[in-house]
């Protein structure tokens, strides 16, 4: 059980990043990234690259080399916070704001571009991303755990709480909140809308390649990998309410959970349990289970 | 008048000499012709994976030893005196990709013969077209145990692989002769791949007598199996057979690690791949055993066409692959120069009736096909193997030492 729970609870903290990623899309542009999942397995191959070229360049060893993950990590951030920009440009920005659903074949269109130009880069193979404190087991009664596993679940917590006190204390997190919550008045109040918009696809993008290199020592880094990670973060926004990002992150929590505990009972059924759970939060409270209705003016 | 006369006087001579020139022109455009067609090159293809998935690393090699194959040939002359063409259609896994490869080889390249596929799924896709076509294919690749199944009218497909159902054949072989295995688990993946080898253990197993302790089921995604080892465990399995691609393998025993629960682990080629080694890590990638159809190279040609290609493979203890994907060029072309044809019924005729042996990589084919048999390697031709420092190497042991062809239930 207490196996279960950890586990439940690392996958649940990823999902719980992806799952605000879209939140802050939602919010401030009132569309998506579909591409999410593909940011989350180049992000992990970009991390897995930094860590190779570092430690060709320096001879040394990436286990235990603590910096050279941090190094992954901050690397596969940047890169993919840097390419939510282009995707913000020419996925987004042309469709965002006016009626229709452009913007869901494009940001699906970018991520192709993307997985494809990865694949030819890093081939199709899995490979793992070397845990920065090794890959050894160690115990707590009968359970098993591997460092990275409290790796990822710490560091996301921290990140997602760092996020929370930002969009709460700093300026461009009152930016943020001001153009989710009504884009004409924050941009009467001298609030760069567009600049604002284009700094929570950087920050979402950013969010999906840093996950991307958290669970790469746990699940092996695959450009496939990506897509069912970004369909339980998404489902875990839904959960939580997409436009709450408290409720995006417990909703990753959650879902990460309930696919654990029921394996504990029968693994074929964790998806199954899962997206019954999406169906029955959403037919109870269609706005997820922290969401607020939204008021459209038109 | 006169100048008719005269024109018709002087035509009359030019009459032979035209003719003749006529006739000598045809005769060298006629034999232009024929040395054209002689020299026409023989159209082979490769349909398969080499791009879309997982799999298409044993697609990538098997491409590079078709290629070798075919410089080969052609270096010795070819094919019935025609120079062979190699044409590779990546399928990128998916079967409506593949059937239009399919289609489209056949009817507008004309290709005399199609290898591959990498993928099972798509193999069994298109080989009602393959028959119906009367097109001889050569799997080089696929295992899946129905894809050499054919109708009555023809069956077209032969194959040079390993077959899912001559794996669950051997292994369970060992498992029942093995004293130490008293009580066994079977491990499957939830993909096509999975279902259909859990079908061939449960009905092998039967033919034993044998009864799983336990039958446990994942995702090819899943990456912590503890919850189904925890159930093993508790129903006291000591050795689990599993079926399941490279990457999920090596999340099987990484889960093993975490409950610290070691039984013994039968499984099947998938293990050479390089996501089972890469996932599992240097230590526990030493743990399963698994079946190849060559885990060392035991020949001098084997080494020269490893000296060729090996550079070019990212992993070479799939060697294998290209070894197999060689073998069937040489069983085709052999077929060929018997049947004096390239034409599809007569290379199938002669490729059931074979009347040379074929000294190939993984072994000298010897009738390896018949009417009703069409696997050129069955259980017995398998290596039992397992990762030694970073290599797939034989496996030994005194229980498989002791196996009889009578111990192989099918």
């Amino acid at each position: 059980m207490l196996q279960a729970i950890i586990g439940g609870l690392t996958l649940g903290s990823v999902y719980a990043l992806i799952a605000l990623g879209f939140n802050l899309t939602y919010t401030t542009t009132r569309t998506l990234n579909f591409a999410q999942g593909d940011f989350v397995s180049v992000g992990a191959f970009v991390g897995l690259g930094t860590v190779g070229v570092l430690t060709a360049a320096l001879g040394a060893d990436a286990v235990g080399y603590v910096w050279l993950y941090a190094l992954a990590a901050v690397a596969a951030a940047l890169a993919m916070g840097v390419l939510g920009l282009p995707l913000y440009l020419a996925a987004i920005r042309p469709f965002a704001g006016k009626p229709g659903m452009s913007w869901v074949v494009s940001t699906i269109g970018f991520g192709i571009v993307l997985q494809s130009a990865a694949l030819s880069v890093w081939g199709l193979g899995a490979r793992m991303l070397p845990a920065p404190f090794g890959d050894e087991v160690f115990r707590v009664g009968e359970a098993g755990f591997r460092s990275q596993e409290l790796v990822v679940l710490v560091l996301a917590f921290a990140i997602l709480g760092a996020f929370d006190l930002a969009m709460r204390r700093t300026a461009i997190g009152r930016c943020m909140r001001a153009v989710a919550l009504n884009r004409d008045a924050a941009a009467l109040m001298g609030i760069d809308v567009p600049r604002v918009m284009a700094m929570a696809f950087l920050a979402s993008s950013a969010l999906a390649g840093l996950s991307g290199v958290l669970v790469a020592p746990i699940l092996s880094a695959s450009l496939f990998m990506g897509v069912i990670i970004a369909l339980k973060g998404f489902s875990a926004a839904i959960i939580g309410g997409l436009t709450n990002p408290r409720g995006c992150m417990a909703g990753g929590l959650l879902i990460g959970l309930v696919e654990s505990l029921t394996a504990l009972w029968s693994a074929q059924w964790r998806e199954i349990m899962v997206f019954l759970l999406v169906i029955l939060v959403l037919a109870m409270a269609p706005n997820g289970l922290f969401g607020r209705k939204l008021v459209e003016k038109v | 008048m006169t100048k008719k006369k005269t024109a018709s006087t002087n035509m009359a001579p030019a009459r032979p000499r035209l003719t003749a020139l006529l006739g000598a022109a045809a005769a060298v455009l006629m034999s232009a012709a024929v040395q054209a067609q002689a020299a026409d090159p023989i159209k082979i293809a490769y349909n398969g994976d080499i791009s879309g998935s997982p799999s298409a690393e044993s697609g990538q090699i098997g491409v590079l030893g078709i290629g070798a194959a075919v410089e080969d040939i052609n270096k010795r002359g070819g094919v019935l005196g025609r120079p062979l063409e190699f044409l590779v259609r990546d399928d990128l896994g998916q079967p409506p990709k593949a059937i239009q490869n399919m289609t489209d080889l056949i009817d507008r390249e004309k290709v005399s013969v199609v290898f591959g596929p990498t993928n099972s799924g798509n193999a069994l896709a298109w080989k009602h077209i393959a028959n119906q076509k009367r097109m001889p294919v050569l799997v080089s690749s696929a295992s899946s145990t129905a894809i050499t199944e054919g109708p009555s009218s023809g069956n077209y497909l032969f194959r040079v692989s390993m077959v899912d159902r001559e794996q669950a054949s051997a292994l369970l072989a060992y498992v029942k002769k093995n004293p130490e295995a008293k009580a066994v688990g079977f491990f499957v993946e939830t993909t096509g791949y999975g279902q259909a080898g859990l079908k061939d253990l449960e009905q092998i197993a039967a033919l034993h007598g044998m009864k799983p302790v336990s039958i446990e089921k994942f995702d090819a995604r899943d990456t912590d199996m503890t919850s189904q080892l925890s159930k093993a465990k508790a129903a006291g399995a000591d050795t689990l057979v599993v079926w399941a691609q490279a990457a999920p393998l090596g999340h099987l025993v990484r889960s093993m690690e975490k409950l610290d629960y070691f039984p013994k682990v039968f499984t099947t080629w998938a293990a050479s791949f390089s996501g089972f080694p890469e996932v599992a890590g240097p230590k526990l990638m030493e743990w399963p055993v698994f079946l190849t159809t060559s885990s060392e190279r035991k020949s001098a040609e084997a080494d020269s066409l490893f000296a060729r290609i090996g550079p070019k493979l990212a992993n070479p203890s799939m060697f294998w692959a290209a070894s197999q994907a060689y073998d069937t060029v040489l069983l085709w072309a052999a077929a060929a120069e018997q049947a004096g044809d390239t034409k599809g019924e007569a290379v199938r005729a002669a490729l059931e009736s074979l009347n040379k042996p074929v000294a190939g990589m993984v072994k000298t084919y010897d009738k390896p096909f018949s009417a009703t048999q069409h696997e050129g390697l069955t259980a017995a031709d398998y290596h039992w193997s397992r990762w030694k420092d970073g290599k797939v190497v034989d496996f030994n042991d005194p229980v498989l030492a002791g196996l009889q062809p009578a111990d192989f239930k099918k």
